[in-house]
């Protein structure tokens, strides 16, 4: 395997790479379904979630957009902040914030297709 | 993960050039639409909770505040956007003379107004 022969940083910077290849037309089919939302009831909006694909497209870039969020947020605590404690607190932050997110993400959509 | 890394120079010591600009306001709408991806966590899981819960949503979206919120987040996730597009090419060696710097800077900045402008145009 590639990813074997990196190490954490390389690995690090690909993944960060790759997530944004995938948000790049991820986010402009977003943001035309957003414009599409504006005039869609509750009942509509479920709808569109209940589609396969449409909730796949949505899922596939919400886990691109988390990942590459997380990585982007500790790089950004790595550059500027120097007292390790802190480091290390706000990286234990951002993990819990983006692996929740990611739970409720997924169990959400599950409970969108499942529910009648 | 390893945690010596140079430490990045302290913002306020450098003379402010376009590039640095760019960057630091790449990083700083980065964070903003961290923020947002977990709203929009939040904004599908009130969907999914039911009616009255994304009542709830629909009437702080109908506030002045949520609409400049949301006009900054479409500048935001439109600069982020083509400037990571940029910074993707960039990975690949390609358009990092000094000239070519400049005119990407000019075109992202152009991108993201006209992208911004259209879009606020269509939801209007």
């Amino acid at each position: 395997m590639v990813f074997n022969k990196m190490n954490s940083h390389v690995f690090t910077w690909v993944v960060q790479r790759i997530t944004a290849l995938f948000l790049i037309p991820l986010t402009f089919w977003f943001i035309y379904q957003c414009i599409c939302f504006q005039n869609l009831e509750y009942l509509e909006l479920k709808i569109f979630f209940k589609s396969f694909i449409n909730s796949f497209l949505f899922l596939l870039m919400m886990i691109a957009m988390l990942v590459h969020a997380k990585i982007g947020c500790e790089t950004i605590v790595q550059d500027y902040i120097s007292t390790n404690y802190i480091k290390i607190f706000f990286k234990r932050f951002i993990n819990f914030i983006i692996f929740s997110s990611l739970f409720l993400l997924i169990v959400t959509i599950i409970n969108l297709n499942i529910a009648q | 993960m390893i945690d010596n890394r140079p430490l990045s120079p302290h913002l306020s010591i450098h003379k402010k050039l376009l590039t640095s600009i760019f960057s630091i306001l790449h990083r700083i709408t980065g964070i903003g639409l961290s923020i947002s991806s977990i709203l929009i966590v939040i904004w599908i899981s009130l969907l999914s909770f039911g009616p009255n819960y994304f009542f709830v949503f629909q009437m702080i979206s109908e506030t002045f505040i949520f609409k400049l919120i949301l006009f900054f987040w479409s500048l935001g996730i439109f600069y982020h956007l083509f400037n990571g597009i940029r910074y993707l090419y960039w990975s690949y060696g390609l358009g990092m003379n000094l000239k070519s710097v400049y005119i990407s800077s000019y075109i992202v900045v152009f991108l993201t107004i006209i992208s911004t402008f259209i879009l606020w145009f269509l939801i209007r």
